[in-house]
């Protein structure tokens, strides 16, 4: 988003009236922003706090911070296949959303004609779709007996590796779900870059792979890395999509650690899952927000 | 200038494209299809391309007492979180915009968090806190989590709004001798409602259509639509889900209608690349 900062004014604070002005609209300004500031800290910093701090002193009679809770968690075969499992499908998911996504942004951003005004409205019907419907809707087809299957039958193909209740399930309705996310994230990057920079390119006899390369790869670079870490944290941090359309194991961390909170009723396994996948993401996390920063400032 | 004679020969490429469109829009419609097509299937066998049609099972979903329940709730909630968070978030984004004050774009980015962390983990934290506070289970307990997706959009489309609007016309007014409060309601806010609409569309819909953590907070008597989905997915047959689901999508379906007018791609990439 094309967040400007606002226009220059003359700097407050060189006469007393002036500083007295600029005190009160410091104080009215984050007067305004506290309300909901308040309400950000009650619902992530205090829980996310919270959560470190309770898994790391599991045992009141111990003074200081232990990790026992980790410990014992990770000594867990399950749940150590859990966690490679969601970075694995993590990881796989984001790729291949990537890949389609970037050819398909360029297409947009420089393709006329029907076809592209068509194509730029059927992308982001998935955004419209909740989640837990997507899922659905993806099980109906992908199923054994489903739509494909049936398709596949009339073709003659009757043994196929099953697409749902797995890995490729996942992967596939996580593909689905992100998709516009990426597409709208990279097109408007591409959007950003002055088509008289990439015909200039090409007036100088640069052919399309040599202008993508030296042109519009290294301009797209934040919205890019804004995009790869949105679709990793998304993905790493769902529990629907791998819970709905998932196997029973191995299965992904969010699922696992719901499961320990509602079923077995086990809270401090729970959070301490929740901990470690905010350790996984935490690097992932800080580079989203700084790219998010890096676009607003070079907007300015 | 092409990479090569594969690309110069004209209609290969054509096709090429045209079997690429046919591929995406088989993988993007496809599923939905098939939901449309069971919500109104009596029944569905293998290999029958098409089920046998019948509304049977939308009297049953609607019969069902617990599914009006759910849609109760989801009525109740959603709009109720969207207003509590454009109420504190509007003001806060317009200081953003506007205002000079002590670390405001940390602030700012501050807001950004509730996308930094992933999701579940989140929830998880946040049922923890609230079985202390005995949120759990309640309806306000319902509320809050679902304010943890509206906040994003409500402080960060209108901070962008109200950034883009020209200070000069505020300035005239100002001048003309209208107050600052005056300024605000007659000249700012009418300029900003497009922006502001867009931004209370996007976080009733993340209101609306969240599911995991109202699913861990709200279980079992504060059952939202999305929420009920899961256990009609998992314990129904075919035909109640996709009802559902049709239902389900009706708040979206009427979003997209009346944000067609604001929804340049534009409003579109900046909702969700928060």
């Amino acid at each position: 988003m094309a967040v400007r900062a606002p226009a220059a004014r003359p700097p407050a604070g060189g006469s007393p009236q002036g500083r007295r002005r600029a005190w009160k609209e410091g104080a009215l300004g984050l007067g305004l922003v506290l309300p909901p500031l308040l309400v950000l800290v009650f619902l992530i910093v205090l829980p996310a706090a919270n959560a470190i701090v309770d898994t790391l002193t599991p045992d009141p009679a111990v003074k200081g911070l232990t990790p026992m809770l980790y410990a014992r968690l990770l000594g867990s075969r399950i749940v150590r296949s859990d966690i490679v499992f969601t970075v694995v499908v993590t990881l796989v998911s984001v790729a291949v959303t990537f890949g389609l996504s970037y050819p398909l942004a360029l297409y947009l951003r420089f393709a006329r004609g029907r076809l592209a005004a068509l194509l730029a409205v059927l992308f982001t019907i998935p955004l419209f779709v909740p989640v837990v419907i997507a899922s659905f809707a993806m099980i109906t087809f992908l199923v054994n007996h489903g739509v494909i299957s049936t398709v596949l039958y009339r073709l003659g193909v009757e043994r196929f590796p099953p697409l749902v209740y797995n890995a490729t399930g996942i992967v596939l309705t996580q593909v689905w779900a992100s998709l516009p996310f990426a597409v709208l994230i990279l097109g408007a990057g591409l959007q950003a870059i002055d088509d008289s920079l990439i015909d200039g390119a090409r007036d100088v006899g640069a052919g399309r792979l040599r202008t993508f390369g030296s042109i519009i790869l290294p301009l797209n670079v934040t919205p890019t890395m804004i995009a790869l870490t949105l679709l990793f944290i998304n993905v790493f941090g769902s529990f629907t999509i791998p819970y709905l359309v998932g196997g029973n194991a191995p299965q992904m961390l969010g699922v696992t650690m719901t499961n320990y909170l509602t079923q077995y009723l086990r809270r401090s396994e729970a959070v301490t899952m929740a901990v470690m996948a905010f350790a996984i993401s935490a690097v992932v996390g800080a580079v989203y927000v700084l790219s998010v920063s890096r676009r607003e400032r070079g907007a300015a | 200038m092409s990479p090569g004679w594969f690309w110069a020969v004209e209609g290969l490429r054509r096709a090429i494209g045209l079997g690429a469109f046919l591929a995406l829009a088989a993988f993007i419609l496809g599923p939905l299809v098939t939901l449309l097509l069971w919500a109104f299937a009596g029944s569905w066998l293998f290999p029958n391309l098409l089920p046998e049609f019948s509304l049977k099972w939308w009297a049953y979903v609607l019969a069902n007492g617990d599914v009006t329940k759910a849609i109760r709730m989801s009525v109740e909630s959603a709009p109720i979180a969207t207003l509590l968070s454009a109420l504190i978030c509007v003001p806060a984004a317009y200081a953003f915009a506007r205002l000079r004050f002590p670390g405001r774009r940390a602030l700012l980015l501050s807001f950004l968090s509730a996308n930094a962390f992933p999701k579940i983990g989140l929830y998880v934290s946040i049922a923890t806190l609230f079985y202390r506070l005995n949120l759990m289970d309640t309806f306000a307990g319902v509320v809050l989590i679902q304010m943890v997706n509206t906040l994003l959009f409500m402080i960060w489309i209108p901070t962008g709004t109200f950034r883009g609007i020209n200070t000069n016309l505020e300035e005239a007014a100002r001048d003309a001798g209208a107050g600052p409060l005056r300024t605000f309601f007659q000249i700012t806010l009418p300029i900003a409602l497009p922006g502001l609409i867009v931004a209370v569309l996007f976080a009733f819909l993340a209101a609306f259509d969240e599911a995991q953590g109202t699913l861990i907070v709200g279980t079992p008597n504060h059952i939202t639509m999305p929420v009920m989905m899961y256990t009609l997915v998992l314990s129904y047959p075919q035909p109640v889900g996709a009802v559902f689901s049709v239902l389900l999508s009706l708040p979206s379906l009427a979003f997209l209608l009346v944000a067609q007018r604001y929804l340049r791609a534009g409003y579109l990439a900046a909702g969700y690349s928060l």
